[in-house]
């Protein structure tokens, strides 16, 4: 009798650990985290500060649309200030299983360019953002593992490490790991922490004043990246947004970039 | 007329001001000044120095769209001082997600590689209008041209141009022997059997980019005809003076091109097949020609590489031999004299044309680097052509001081055999340059 007892009890020890260990799977909330906001299918207008640690700052505004057509999410940036990239544009299919295709439009070129999209690391136009942070992660890049529980501005967060999956990977995005400080309950992600191929810390990305958006999820008006080695920042400010974007697919074809 | 030009520019931006509501996130007004200068060739300390105003307009509506640039350029240009007023662009159209129908001054790039492109005939350039960026010396046609968009990853690109506009190379400023003289132009008669058409038919494809195109009429990039030798009997030592003129060809070409990104590489191509009728006859047309590029492109730890070959094949190429006097007396000597201006002027246009052998190789290398956050971008482009051995070397850095504020300096270095292009070309176009433009 007290085998069965012993034997039940250590069976609903497992099954609740079992169960807890499922609805805390890193993966699964790095996923949720990147789903609640809404990158999928918008329009809006941001403007891009790049700040030395003297404090000299100088500025971008470019207009960006997105939206999801069958497996596809296509994105469209178009730079407004200051005027010597006025008018470069910038169109990348982002797909589900194969690698992102990038085309850019520059006007003294007069044509637009089919490049390649597979430097996930680059600077994004000199700023300490890179071009990854410009559109969703792609969660099967890294291995997730939950290293703690934190509270950021009052808010009960898991701590996620985020360890890409190849060194080809990490070289492609050009960090060795990532931290992500991510809100138990709605699950929006308030900081990351990036650290460089050596393993020091690099960069502290502060994301913030969030707003719901129509369709139910979310999306950050602010977001600070610091470089932490070499004290600039970069500030993305959204001054405009409106989810649900309606721009048509033929709006997200290369052959109309140069409009 | 300039002065109702720049009256009508006045009420247009005053237009753009007083009407801004209704034209709010459509209408933009923008531009730039630039001063440049290049120097310290062989034949000028200065060659090419200017002072630009570049003003642009644009509005993008529903359905309508219109373009303009003028340029107000000052300066001193291989020896002469100029004033002058160009329209770059100015065109307006109808546009809508299927189809767009443009007229007016366009400058059109067609071909998916870089700085050689077999496929890209349509706007002429001016060679002389040296500055940092090679594409300032794209030039504008006057023409009618209609998209067609079949699908999101598939269209069809149709152009008309009525009135032939040349390229512009200024061999009248070689010292090619003291006897060749290039002055007049020779154009094609205004009439529409003279028209250019041309038409692409363009794929965007997940994993590739390839188009084919047709272009039919007189090329841009023209060859030199003899017009006249003259013989002053009066001079003690009389010589004769070649006469050319920068004459047209007639060509239709076929031409396809692709970009295909094979993981952190990009694969580039071109070929054009260029159909000619006359050029065993005529001095001035080249022989039907395959014209090729091949381009590999890649990031190697923050350098842009782009590795190119270029070639051209002619297979009805046929080697001309220098003429032998055949005697002394005054008849044959001036057989011998006309054959040999044939003989100096084929072998010429050959050069041009880049047909001095049945298979014609070069290679190009350009690598870029930027550097302090994208504010400072250093370049190098080499070129060396294998067959006419003459080699190219540009390098270039620029620095965005501030927002709207950017330096560039580089320099040219064109060398090559005794009497081949860049021999030529070199004396005169060779130098360093500097040049400061703001915008706005």
């Amino acid at each position: 009798m007290k085998s069965i007892k012993l034997i039940t009890s250590t069976l609903s020890l497992v099954l609740v650990t079992s169960f807890y260990s499922f609805s805390q799977n890193p993966k699964e909330i790095s996923k949720k985290s990147a789903d609640a906001i809404a990158l999928g299918s918008m329009e809006m207008t941001t403007t891009l500060k790049i700040m030395d640690a003297k404090g000299s700052t100088r500025s971008r505004t470019l207009n960006m649309a997105s939206r999801k057509f069958g497996s596809v999410t296509k994105m469209m940036m178009k730079f407004t200030d200051p005027a010597d990239v006025k008018g470069t544009s910038i169109l990348i299919y982002d797909y589900d299983d194969r690698a992102d295709e990038m085309w850019i439009y520059m006007p003294a070129l007069k044509k637009t360019r089919r490049v390649v999209s597979n430097e996930k690391g680059k600077n994004f136009m000199g700023s300490e953002f890179t071009n990854a942070d410009m559109s969703k992660p792609n969660i099967e890049d890294f291995n997730y593992k939950i290293i703690s529980s934190e509270n950021i501005n009052g808010k009960a967060c898991h701590v996620i490490e985020a360890v890409p999956v190849s060194d080809e990977s990490m070289q492609s995005n050009g960090f060795s790991k990532k931290v992500s400080y991510i809100d138990k309950e709605n699950f929006l992600c308030y900081k990351i922490e990036y650290y460089d191929l050596k393993g020091k810390l690099l960069k502290t990305q502060i994301i913030g004043d969030y707003r719901s958006v129509e369709g139910g999820s979310f999306f950050y008006y602010e977001m600070e990246m610091k470089n932490e080695q070499n004290g600039r920042r970069s500030l993305l400010k959204t001054d405009n947004f409106k989810a649900q974007s309606q721009i048509s697919e033929a709006q997200f074809s290369p052959s109309n970039l140069d409009k | 007329m300039k002065k109702i030009v720049i009256a009508a520019l006045f009420m247009v931006v005053s237009f753009n001001i007083n009407g801004q509501d209704s034209f709010k996130d459509k209408a933009e007004f923008s531009g730039y000044v630039r001063g440049s200068f290049q120097g310290f060739s062989k034949n000028y300390d200065l060659s090419n120095v200017f002072a630009q105003f570049a003003l642009k307009g644009k509005y993008t509506g529903k359905n309508t769209i219109f373009n303009a640039e003028v340029w107000f350029l000052g300066g001193h240009h291989f020896g002469e001082f100029y004033n002058r007023l160009e329209i770059m662009e100015a065109y307006a159209g109808y546009v809508s997600d299927k189809f767009d129908f443009i007229a007016g001054n366009q400058i059109v790039k067609w071909g998916r590689t870089d700085g050689f492109s077999p496929t890209d005939n349509i706007s002429p350039r001016d060679y002389f209008f040296l500055t940092s960026d090679m594409d300032d010396q794209l030039r504008a046609n006057l023409m009618a041209r209609v998209k067609y968009r079949i699908n999101n990853s598939v269209d069809i690109d149709l152009i008309a141009i009525p009135f032939y506009k040349q390229s512009n190379y200024r061999f009248d400023l070689f010292d090619m022997g003291g006897m060749a003289s290039f002055g007049e132009e020779t154009n094609p008669e205004f009439k529409f059997s003279n028209a250019t058409l041309a038409g692409r038919l363009n794929f965007e494809l997940p994993g590739a980019g390839f188009s084919f195109s047709y272009f039919r009429g007189y090329d841009p990039y023209h060859g030199f005809n003899l017009k006249g030798i003259e013989l002053d009997f009066n001079a003690p030592n009389p010589m004769p003076l070649i006469k050319y003129s920068s004459t047209p060809y007639r060509k239709q070409s076929i031409g396809a091109d692709f970009a295909i990104p094979a993981g952190s590489w990009i694969i580039r191509g071109e070929a054009a097949w260029n159909i000619t009728k006359g050029g065993s006859d005529s001095l001035y047309i080249p022989l039907p020609s395959l014209a090729y590029v091949v381009a590999l492109e890649r990031d190697f730890g923050g350098v842009m590489g782009i590795f190119q070959y270029i070639g051209r094949y002619t297979p009805s190429f046929e080697p001309v031999f220098e003429p032998q006097p055949a005697g002394t007396d005054p008849d044959q000597v001036l057989i011998y004299m006309s054959q040999m201006v044939d003989y100096q002027t084929r072998m010429f246009n050959r050069k041009i044309f880049g047909q001095q052998k049945r298979s014609n190789h070069a290679f190009a290398l350009t690598a870029r680097k930027s550097f302090a956050y994208d504010t400072i971008t250093a370049e190098l482009t080499t070129c060396y052509n294998i067959t006419s051995r003459e080699f190219l070397l540009r390098p270039k850095v620029s620095w965005t001081i501030a927002d709207n504020l950017s330096l560039a300096a580089g320099g040219h270095i064109m060398t090559g055999e005794k009497e081949s292009l860049y021999d030529y070309s070199g004396p005169v176009m060779n130098g360093l340059f500097i040049e400061l433009k703001a915008s706005f």
